[in-house]
């Protein structure tokens, strides 16, 4: 070991339970820091993806407006060989064609406003969830049959079951009134209440000879195997698509402000709250490196007297800092990691969660993640500040005078 | 009456690995309003002795009583209650609670004992004018000389009017004349009050102002003459 | 008592003898009391946003529903008494606001575009409370009375259906024999309303009006009731199902809207949870600062115990010494917090994550709220794990034997 750091070491060990304490500090908020950070990022990939997975997918082709409107007549021409081309170009098949319309859902004896989409039955199940969720019967035969899916609470409402019809009620594409009868063949359970009590799916080809759609329809899901790579793709299908079309790509960002900014909502309170656990970390340390200075005053003086320059001197007390730091990583990464990893095989839940958790698309039992990012992150910033923490004392030994320092007590 | 006796103590240290006897069949009757010499080269035993009967430390073997009260076998809490009540205490240095002014030291012990605030007051100008310091009385002790501090320090420990004062090296840290103004200090206090004095030293010139002066060697007593004051 | 004095004064000395460490320990404790009262302040500030809002959709604190409607909202599942029994039993009860009023699902239809909303039948004047929508602050006007035969719709409903204020639009829903009743309505009047989605959702008609629609005669689907405070729902509750049948549900807010409920409870775990992070995180800072009051002490320390003062005194005053640093701290940081949240009383604009605030319930003005009880518990906390904290420097300083203390060489 070299000899300044091996000087810098025996030092901190001078008051080993002040050197403890406030290393304690460190990994007390590093552990903590660790946990959330592993939680925030694993129940934001969480609620991105169950969000997404349902129906928005990770980018849409529509017409220019309907992101906003959702007007019926805001279509997509010519949609499902659209799609079928976008396909074979991308040499991918997670892409599918739908239009969507509010109807009103009638069986024997009770009536219900509901969504009800146009799906490409052999494609839909590559970019929703929905297909895959069917509990009872089976999901749409490609095709134009008269068959429709619908969601569990919209069945028990409408007190319908499989092979029972369904009256739909609504206006197509030029406002005229539009009206079918179709044979339920499957029901559906996401879990989602708002998608099991509100929607309903039948095939595409269908839907567009209720609703006067003229080929048309209104949105073409596009997915990419990973969130990552959904911008790269979208540059493609930009690219494909060109600029002589009347069309727009919008990501999943676009698709779903909510989520982004609830993210960041969520993000920024827990900010605020990791900064000030960092504060009161860096003040814990200024106050112990600024003692240790003080009261090796005399100390000081003497090597000072020996020709050191107080920017040595100064070197040595971030040394001193640096140290500790750097314990605080190592003990608080072990500690931290354990936990987290323990929890995110086990996870754990909070009374009233499940509710809220509910509210975000979220599993009741929460599995934190941990990553390199999750391990690191925090403890490195604690670290940083906890560095910049001990530059006041550091600096001090500037304006230390030899002679008053050697006489010091 | 005897104010102090001591019996057979036996008191042993470990310094590094060696055994160091600094109490070694210690005998010794010290009579009320005795002024007291204790001399010995350092390590000879004296502070031991002194810290044995003033029940700072406790002895290996043997007995100490004080006005005839047994104390080597007192729990904590009554020893303090004999110090803050019988015994007073001068050490070499560091005598005094540094947050605490010269009137704020001297009344400490009052306070604690119970005393009203204005007989603490009456009592603590009065005995600080009796040992000089009249008018230094709101100095905290980094604002004093070694001496004015060591007059605080000996203000404190008779105040209570112990029957009993201890004092260590009193005069180490002072020079000639402060430490001949101390020493007169306690001789005038030994006559004035009867209360009894035991110093340990090695300072010729405070030996000259015992009645009774013991030399210590090796943690034994190897001379013990009464002598009159000069 | 006088030893408590003398106590005192040596912890009081004793502070500012370091006084960098002290101002130090202080700016850290200040910080994370106000920290822990800050937050909490936006915390309850948020929640109660959320709870105002939620209940001001519901509306009401307690609601009186057909045994099935929850589950099954049809028209169907109306309450069994009439209307006019209903406010027989209902009115000069002492009810803060009340209201009858049909509540189904329905598709409203423009000349092009059709959509599902939740259809409201409600008599305006007893809805003026109630009601999310200020009836003061709509484009056009709102609802005359129960006959009324205009419909109010959001802006952001009205603005996807292309339609406006003047415009005809079409109502559709079921009668109690699921026979289609639809009629043709007028757009009278567009609300505006702090939550887009309450914009999307409802449509609100005369209660009379619907009635005929529906062909349900002088019936309803719920009564709305509001009490004084929602934190204090039960003396409300109780009145109302002493004036119902018990053939009818009767639901509190936190029933009726789980998320809500849930929500109150986990910000009070949270408000918990906060506090003792932050207090941990301090105490290392405070138990230093002791264990090194401590340590330079000792032979000041020994000279004391030397003197006589007990042992229990000299942990008296390292303790009074720290109760003295916690409740400066604190005193300096609640002074710091109220400084803060009393300017930010009047509103925090989030408009920028509205959407998601949406997602999570809560309007884009954030109104901090600083209460009393949260205070207190902040404080108490502090000082009560503070004097915990520094039970064992305490400890350990009064351990000390007088002779090694004074002996005792740096």
């Amino acid at each position: 070991m070299n000899i300044v750091l091996r000087l810098a070491w025996r030092n901190i060990w001078r008051q080993p339970r002040r050197t403890c304490l406030t290393t304690g500090a460190m990994v007390f908020s590093n552990v903590l820091l660790i946990f959330m950070i592993s939680l925030q990022f694993a129940m934001y990939r969480l609620m991105i993806d169950n969000s997404l997975q349902a129906f928005t997918g990770h980018m849409q082709i529509q017409a220019p407006g309907y992101i906003e409107d959702k007007k019926m007549r805001q279509t997509v021409p010519d949609i499902v060989p659209l799609a079928s081309a976008l396909r074979e170009q991308l040499e991918t098949d997670t892409i599918a064609a739908r239009a969507t319309a509010f109807v009103l859902a009638s069986s024997e004896d009770r009536s219900y406003g509901i969504a009800l989409f146009g799906v490409e039955p052999q494609f839909e199940a590559q970019v929703s969830s929905i297909p895959g969720l069917i509990g009872q019967g089976r999901f749409l035969h490609s095709g134009d049959a008269p068959e429709v899916v619908i969601g569990s609470v919209l069945a028990r409402n409408l007190r319908v079951g499989l092979g029972d019809e369904l009256t739909l009620l609504g206006s197509g594409k030029d406002g005229s009134f539009a009206a079918a009868v179709v044979e339920i063949v499957g029901i559906f359970e996401s879990g989602i209440v708002d998608i099991d009590r509100n929607v309903a799916e039948l095939p595409l080809r269908l839907f567009q000879d209720i609703f006067y759609m003229d080929g048309s329809g209104h949105e073409v899901v596009v997915n990419a195997p990973e969130l990552g790579e959904a911008h790269e793709l979208q540059r493609r299908v930009e690219s494909l698509l060109g600029t002589d079309q009347d069309l727009v790509v919008h990501d999943w960002d676009a698709l779903q402000p909510g989520l982004k900014q609830a993210i960041q909502a969520d993000m920024s309170s827990a900010f605020f709250m990791y900064a000030i656990l960092v504060i009161l970390v860096a003040f814990s340390v200024l106050n112990t490196q600024l003692m240790s200075v003080l009261e090796r005053t005399r100390e000081f003086g003497i090597v000072m007297a020996l020709g050191l320059t107080p920017g040595r001197m100064g070197r040595l007390v971030i040394l001193e800092t640096a140290i500790m730091g750097v314990m605080g990583i190592v003990f608080g990464a072990l500690a931290g990691g354990i936990l987290t990893s323990w929890f995110s095989v086990h996870g754990f839940s909070i009374p009233g969660m499940a509710e809220m958790a509910a509210n975000f698309n979220l599993p009741a039992r929460m599995h934190p993640r941990v990553t390199g990012v999750t391990l690191f992150l925090g403890p490195i910033v604690v670290f940083l500040f906890t560095l910049l923490a001990a530059l006041y004392p550091a600096l001090r030994l500037h304006w230390l005078r030899p002679v008053e320092a050697m006489r010091a007590v | 009456m005897t104010a102090v006796r001591c019996v057979d103590l036996c008191k042993t240290y470990r310094q590094g690995d060696q055994d160091v006897k600094a109490l070694d069949h210690v005998s010794i009757d010290i009579a009320e309003g005795g002024f007291v010499c204790l001399s010995a080269p350092s390590g000879g035993g004296k502070t031991t002795l002194l810290n044995a009967i003033g029940g700072l430390d406790k002895p290996d073997r043997g007995e100490v009583y004080i006005a005839g009260q047994r104390i080597d076998n007192l729990g904590k809490g009554e020893l303090a209650e004999l110090r803050l009540s019988r015994i007073g205490f001068v050490f070499q240095a560091f005598n005094l609670i540094p947050v605490l002014s010269a009137r704020e030291n001297v009344e400490f012990v009052m306070q604690v004992q119970g005393v009203a605030a204005t007989e603490r007051r009456i009592r603590s100008t009065e005995i600080l004018e009796e040992v000089g310091l009249a008018g230094l009385e709101d100095r905290r002790p980094a604002q004093m000389s070694g001496g004015q501090q060591q007059r605080v320090a000996v203000a404190r420990a008779i105040v209570s009017r112990p029957a009993l004062v201890l004092a260590d090296e009193p005069t180490a840290n002072l020079d000639s004349k402060t430490s001949d103004g101390l020493m007169g200090l306690f001789a005038e206090l030994n006559r004035h009050h009867k209360t009894t004095f035991i110093i340990a030293t090695h300072d010729q010139r405070v030996m000259g102002y015992a009645k009774r002066l013991i030399r210590m060697l090796d943690g034994r007593i190897v001379d013990d003459i009464e002598q009159h004051a000069s | 008592m006088r030893t408590l004095a003398v106590l005192a004064l040596l912890a009081r000395r004793n502070l500012w003898r370091n006084h960098r460490r002290t101002i130090i320990m202080l700016g850290a404790i200040s910080v994370g009391v106000w920290a822990m009262i800050f937050m909490t302040a936006l915390t309850r500030g948020m929640v109660n946003e959320m709870i105002k809002d939620g209940i001001s959709a519901l509306p009401g604190h307690v609601q009186v529903h057909h045994p099935a409607y929850r589950d099954d909202p049809n028209i169907n599942n109306l309450l069994p008494a009439s209307d006019s029994d209903i406010t027989q039993t209902f009115e000069g009860a002492g009810f803060k606001a009340w209201a009858s009023r049909i509540k189904v699902p329905a598709v409203i239809m423009s000349e092009r575009e059709s959509r599902g909303v939740t259809l409201l039948g409600i008599d305006p004047a007893r809805e003026r409370e109630l009601s999310f929508v200020s009836y003061d602050d709509v484009e056009g006007r709102f609802l005359k009375d129960a006959e009324d035969s205009g419909v109010v719709i959001g802006k952001k409903l009205a603005d996807t259906l292309d339609t406006g204020v003047g415009k005809r639009i079409v109502l559709m829903s079921q009668d109690p024999d699921n026979d289609i009743a639809d009629r043709g309505f007028r757009v009278v009047g567009v609300f505006h309303a702090n939550m887009e989605s309450f914009e999307e959702t409802y449509v609100f008609a005369g209660k009379a009006t619907l009635q005929k629609m529906l062909r349900v005669g002088d019936r309803v689907t719920e009564i709305v009731v509001l009490g004084d405070d929602y934190r204090d729902v039960e003396p409300v509750y109780k009145k109302v199902r002493d004036r119902v049948n018990d053939d009818v549900e009767v639901s509190r807010w936190f029933e009726l809207n789980t998320y809500l409920g849930a929500m109150l409870k986990v910000m009070d775990g949270f408000v918990l949870i906060w506090v003792i992070v932050i207090f941990l995180a301090l105490s290392f800072g405070l138990v230093n600062t002791l264990v090194m009051a401590v340590f330079e002490r000792v032979r000041e320390i020994g000279l004391m115990l030397a003197l006589g003062m007990k042992p229990v005194n000299i942990l008296g005053q390292i303790i009074i010494e720290s109760m003295l640093l916690l409740i400066i701290g604190l005193a300096i940081g609640d002074l710091l917090a109220w400084a803060t949240i009393v300017p930010l009383q009047s509103g925090i604009d989030i408009s920028a994550v509205a959407k998601g605030m949406e997602m999570m319930g809560v309007s884009s003005i954030l109104y901090p709220q600083l209460r009393l009880e949260d205070v207190v518990l902040a404080n108490v906390i502090v000082l009560v794990l503070g004097f915990l904290a520094s039970l064992s420097p305490a400890w350990r300083a009064s351990r000390y034997a007088p002779i090694e203390a004074i002996t005792k060489v740096y």
